[in-house]
This record gives structure tokens, C-alpha cells and sequence, in this order.
């Protein structure tokens, strides 16, 4: 059963420059204890849509708009004092830069406490329990003391950790994590991922994972949605997505990862790129979003948006060529 | 911490001594000779001369300097002139009303230009914010005494709610003391309400665009909740550094203010003795308000250690 259901999600910033539709039109959905994993270049609308899914877009100058039906409430008919209940405890989130997502003069354990006293009724001491339980749980050696601790006296992956704590304090049935990886060096990339899995086992929750790091979905990801200029160009399950990606846009990103050793075996080709740049989100796009970047484009690109169609086993993509383009993959 | 504390005491020890330079210098930097400008205009020469040798003004400066701060060293501030009182008595007995009105503008201050400076944050750009920064520029053009006289007008003489001019000790009881004050307090206020208003806002609009408020946004956290707490908190240095600052507004305020409400304190003490020019009696005040200021300055260092953990001395 579907636990988040969006439909036309249109997320738009008023801007001197014209209105930017950043997020225009994007449907999904993410069923119980599944991982749906966002991907697409900087500045496709992932963020924002992630952002919007929590109603944490500043309005003005942001409007969200079409629905968003969580366990079976449309969060956009709450009210700011119901939505305030269910982020952090029904759905939490994790940012991209644990440097400065923690607030540096609050000691960590009190971060973690005030959503358990907020959400679960917790006491003070019940929470700083709990608080240290959660601290073990992400694995930080020495809880007790780590907990009176501030944030600047702990390493990036640490504070990744403790973000996650936080995420995780009451047992969120939702957990969206934006780039939770990306200012993180390499082995602690690993281990954040690993301990986000175990712990979404083990509390079973949802994940939506925004990420522009291809790794990382084909390590966790159960399917994954590909967003372009504020749409949604491509949705498959992973290994049918990595195995034959229907859009050119997926395509190219698929293109665009470095094969490790393949300059050692002799097979070392030039790393493919997409060419050209993100349309201007603030002018309308008549055509296909991708028509501009995209090899494969004909005048009917340019005039007609293709729709979502369905390519193969819950295999979507927006493409009038997309038969052709698996081909030519 | 007890011992960055110390150090910082050693350290004002310089500083008040150049400070003790100046006001001794006071003397010699005013035109004339220091004997005549104490001896008055109908001094005789002999006057001048009698006077002269008992303030040693004939023997070398330094020798003088040094011999003053030896006296300052124990608690001899000089006597006055004018009254032939001691001068730390004088003081003394002024000391009182000065800081119940400094005390009381204050907290006032606090109570007052912080929430309106977070709240126009809060809601920059809106109607609201407009209104609060509207009336912080309105406060900061005000003259002290024009906002004195107009309030001791409405409140005093019009509306008969609180005495027009005064003071009562504290001992006398907590409503007759505050009565007496609140008048004041709001005269001597406005300017530093206004300051420290505007100053919570723009700390507070740079804190607000910060990940760390999103994250808390995130954790469903009350409105209040981010912007008292997770805000402020963080906002606090530059807004403590400037409630410092204004002390010193509040010294200058402090001799106007008592002035139009006839309040017995320091500030009238100055204003007197600058007009008989009793010269003990300014450079002990003078110093007074210097040594405050240098403690103050201390004060404001350690409570940053309090809001911010990473400032470790």
C-alpha cells in the first residue's frame, strides 16, 4: 500500500526574474518500508520537491501546489500546527551538510530530546535516556559523554550521525534523506549508508533518497524516480533502470559515471558528457524539457511534451523515442 | 575560566591607569593655571599661592600623578572644593539613584528591544516589521530630554498616574523606588531600545537563513521554539556586545535624564561640579564611570562563553 501518494506536486518561487517553476507537475508515490531513490542534476527540482513534501518551502515566495497524501491526510489541507506534529516524528529528514545543519550552540543531546519531548511526551530524563540510546544505536562511542557534548566537538560523520539520531528518535514511518552522503569522504559514505539501511530495517521505515550519486542508488535504492528541469522524465526499478534506461537524460547521467579500472584493462574511453545546459525554469517550455541537451531530438520533440508512458515493467519515461534510445543505449 | 577571569582583571590594571593619566591630566589640559581655576575669580594672589602649596601643585607633575594614584590606591579620592566633603562620600551618597536608574533602563531595555527585534526578523518586510523599525528610528531621533519632558507631561501632569520628578530609595519600599523610575527609565531608553532593536533584527535575519533553523523547522518545532531558542541563542553575541556598548549611552543619558526628573544621582553630581569646576570631585566621577565601563566590558567577554560553547577563553 502506497504510504505517500503525490500527485501534480507544482512548486513554483516567485522571483524578480519571473515565476521559476521548479518543481512543475511531478506524481510518485512511496509505499511502506520501501526506498525510492530521487536522482538528477543540480538544480532538477529534487531538493525542492523534498522540501515541499515537508512543507518546509519558505511561502511566499514559494507556492506548492497539487496534493500530497501522506497515510492518508493531504498535507497540504493541514494546518501549520498539525503539519508541525507529523515532520519529525511521522516524516523526518536528513540533510546534505551535517556541518551546518546542527545548531552549534545547543549540546547534541538536547537536539535529539526535544523532538522526543515534543512528539512522544517524554520527560526530560526519559529523553536524555533515550537520547543516549539513540546515540549508541548510530554508533558514536562514549554516548554519555557525547551527548553533553556540542556539535563543533564532533567529526562530519559523527554529526551525519547524530543527524540521523535525530531522524530516527521517533520511529518516523517516512525518512527522506537529502544527499546525506555527499559532504562526507568516502569509507564514512559507506558506513552512513550502511547504518541507514540497518536502522530503516529495524524501525521499518520509508526512505526517499535525493542523491546525484548513481553509486549510491544501485546500493540502496529499490526504485528510482529521474528528475529533469522540475520534472519527472524516468521512473523504474533499479536493476531494470541500470540495466536498459529508456530516457536519453538517464542515459547520458548513466554515461557520465567513471568505470573504476577501465584505464588499466585497456577498454578507457573518454568520459561521455551531456552536452549543453538546464533550461531557464522561469520562461515556458514548449517540447520535450530535454529537447535542447538531447541527440536524439526532431522537430516533434520540440513541439510536443512527450507524456509518461510506460516503457516496460513498471518502467516509465517521458520520451517520444524512448523505444529507439534503449536500442541505441 | 576563573583564571581567564583574573587575567582579565590583571589586565584592566593598565588600562585604568592610563585612564587615571587622563582624568589627572584633566587639570593641566584645562587653560589657565590649575591654582587660579580652583582659587576662583575673587581669589586673591596670596589665595592662589596658599592653595597651590597645599594641593602640591608647585612640586613636578609626575610627583603629583604619583602621589594622587598612591591616595586613589587607598581609597582617597580627594575632597571636594566646593564642599570641602570627601569626594568618595560624595559620590556615595549619589551612587544609589544612578544605578537603580541604570539598572531598571536596563532591564527594560532587554524586556522590551529584544522580543520586538526578534518579532521584526520573524517578519521581515512584513507591516509589522515596518511599524517596529518605524518607531526604532522614531526612539533614536528623539533628544532624552524631549521624550523626558513629554512623558513627565502626559503621565505626571495630565493622566496623574506617576510622580513628575524624584526619587525614592529602595528601602522605602519596591513600588515608591520603581514609581519614581519608570518615567525616567522610558526617557533614558529610547535610544538604547531602538539600537538594540535593530541590532536583534539583523542578527536574528542572518541567523534565520541558516540550515541548523531548517533542521529544527524539520523536527516540528514550534515557532517559538526556533526563534527564542534555536535562533537567539545564536543571534546573542552581537546583540550582548551592544547592550555592553550601551552602557556607556546610558552614563551620557544618565547626566540629562537626571536632570529633568530632579533625581539626585551621579549624573547631577557631574553636571554640578563640571558648572563650580571642583575638578576632585569630576576626576573621581570620571574614574568611577571608567572603572565601570572596564567592568562591563569584562562582563560582556564571559557571558559570551555563556551563549556560544566555542568561545572558550
Amino acid at each position: 500500500m502506497a504510504l505517500l501518494e503525490v500527485e501534480n506536486l507544482q512548486t513554483h518561487f516567485r522571483t524578480p526574474g519571473g515565476i521559476n517553476r521548479a518543481v512543475d507537475g511531478v506524481s510518485f508515490h512511496v509505499n511502506e518500508g520501501e526506498t525510492l531513490a530521487i536522482v538528477g542534476e543540480s538544480g532538477c527540482g529534487k531538493s525542492v520537491t523534498s522540501m515541499s513534501l515537508m512543507r518546509l518551502v519558505p511561502e511566499p515566495p514559494g507556492r506548492i501546489a497539487g496534493s500530497i497524501r501522506f497515510a492518508g491526510k493531504d498535507l497540504l489541507k493541514l494546518s501549520d500546527r498539525e503539519m508541525r506534529a507529523i515532520r519529525g516524528n511521522d516524516i523526518s529528514m536528513i540533510f546534505q551538510e551535517p556541518m551546518t545543519s546542527l545548531n552549534p550552540v545547543l549540546t547534541v543531546g538536547r537536539q535529539i530530546r526535544e523532538t522526543l519531548m515534543i512528539h512522544q511526551g517524554l520527560d526530560k530524563q526519559a529523553a536524555e535516556a533515550h537520547a543516549i540510546e539513540m546515540l549508541t544505536l548510530v554508533g558514536i562511542p562514549e554516548p554519555k559523554r557525547r551527548v553533553r557534548e556540542y556539535p563543533h566537538q564532533l567529526s562530519g560523520g559523527m554529526r551525519q550521525r547524530v543527524m540521523i539520531a535525530v531522524a530516527l528518535a521517533c520511529n518516523p514511518k517516512l525518512l527522506i534523506a537529502d544527499e546525506p552522503t555527499t559532504a562526507l569522504d568516502v569509507t564514512i559514505q559507506a558506513q552512513i549508508l550502511k547504518l541507514m539501511l540497518d536502522l530503516k530495517r529495524r524501525v521499518g521505515a520509508a526512505i526517499i533518497l535525493i542523491t546525484h550519486d548513481l553509486g549510491v542508488v544501485a546500493e540502496i535504492a529499490e526504485r528510482v524516480m529521474v528528475m529533469y528541469a522540475g520534472r519527472k522524465v524516468e521512473e523504474a526499478p533499479v536493476a531494470e533502470l541500470f540495466r536498459s534506461p529508456r530516457h536519453p537524460y538517464t542515459q547520458g547521467l548513466l554515461g557520465a559515471v567513471p568505470k573504476l579500472g577501465s584505464s588499466l584493462a585497456g577498454t578507457a574511453t573518454r568520459l561521455a558528457e551531456i552536452p549543453g545546459q538546464v533550461p531557464d525554469l522561469r520562461k515556458p517550455i514548449t517540447g520535450c524539457v530535454f529537447a535542447g541537451r538531447c541527440a536524439l531530438a526532431t522537430d516533434l520533440c520540440r513541439q510536443y511534451a512527450p507524456g509518461l508512458e510506460e516503457k516496460g515493467p513498471r518502467h516509465i519515461a517521458a520520451c517520444h523515442y524512448a523505444a529507439k534510445g534503449a536500442i541505441a543505449a | 575560566m576563573l583564571s581567564y577571569i583574573l587575567r582579565r582583571i590583571v589586565a584592566t590594571l593598565p588600562v585604568m591607569a592610563i585612564v587615571a593619566l587622563f582624568v589627572f591630566s584633566l587639570l593641566y589640559i584645562a587653560p589657565g593655571d590649575p591654582a587660579v581655576v580652583i582659587a576662583g575669580d575673587q581669589a586673591s594672589p596670596e589665595d592662589v599661592e596658599r592653595i597651590r602649596q597645599s594641593l602640591g601643585l608647585d612640586r613636578p607633575f609626575l610627583v603629583q600623578f604619583g602621589s594622587w594614584v598612591w591616595r586613589i590606591l587607598h581609597g582617597d579620592l580627594g575632597t571636594s572644593i566646593f564642599t570641602n566633603l570627601p569626594v568618595s562620600a560624595m559620590i556615595g551618597q549619589r551612587l544609589g539613584p544612578t544605578l537603580s536608574l541604570m539598572i531598571v533602563t536596563l532591564l527594560l531595555t532587554i524586556v522590551v528591544a529584544v522580543p520586538l527585534g526578534v518579532v521584526a526578523a520573524w517578519k521581515a518586510g512584513s507591516l509589522i516589521d515596518r511599524v517596529i523599525m518605524g518607531f526604532a528610528v522614531f526612539g533614536f531621533s528623539l533628544p532624552v530630554f524631549v521624550v523626558g519632558y513629554m512623558l513627565a507631561y502626559v503621565f505626571a501632569l495630565e493622566l496623574e498616574w506617576l510622580p513628575v520628578q524624584g526619587y525614592t530609595p529602595l528601602t522605602q519600599g519596591l513600588w515608591p523606588w520603581l514609581e519614581n523610575l519608570i518615567l525616567p527609565a522610558i526617557a533614558l531608553g529610547c535610544v538604547y531600545i531602538a539600537l538594540v532593536a535593530r541590532i536583534t533584527r539583523a542578527a536574528m535575519l542572518e541567523v534565520l537563513q541558516q540550515d541548523y533553523i531548517r533542521t529544527a523547522k524539520a523536527k516540528g518545532l514550534g515557532q517559538g521554539g526556533i526563534l527564542f531558542i534555536h535562533a537567539l541563542k545564536n543571534a546573542a553575541v552581537p546583540i550582548v556586545t551592544v547592550i555592553g556598548i550601551g552602557i556607556a549611552l546610558l552614563i551620557g543619558g544618565a547626566v540629562v535624564t537626571e536632570s529633568v526628573f530632579a533625581i539626585p544621582g551621579l549624573g547631577r553630581l557631574t553636571i554640578d561640579a563640571i558648572l563650580r569646576r571642583d575638578y576632585p570631585v569630576i576626576q573621581g566621577i570620571v574614574l568611577l564611570f571608567s572603572f565601570v565601563y572596564v567592568l562591563v566590558n569584562l562582563m560582556i567577554d564571559v557571558t559570551y562563553t555563556l551563549v556560544d560553547p566555542r568561545i572558550r577563553y
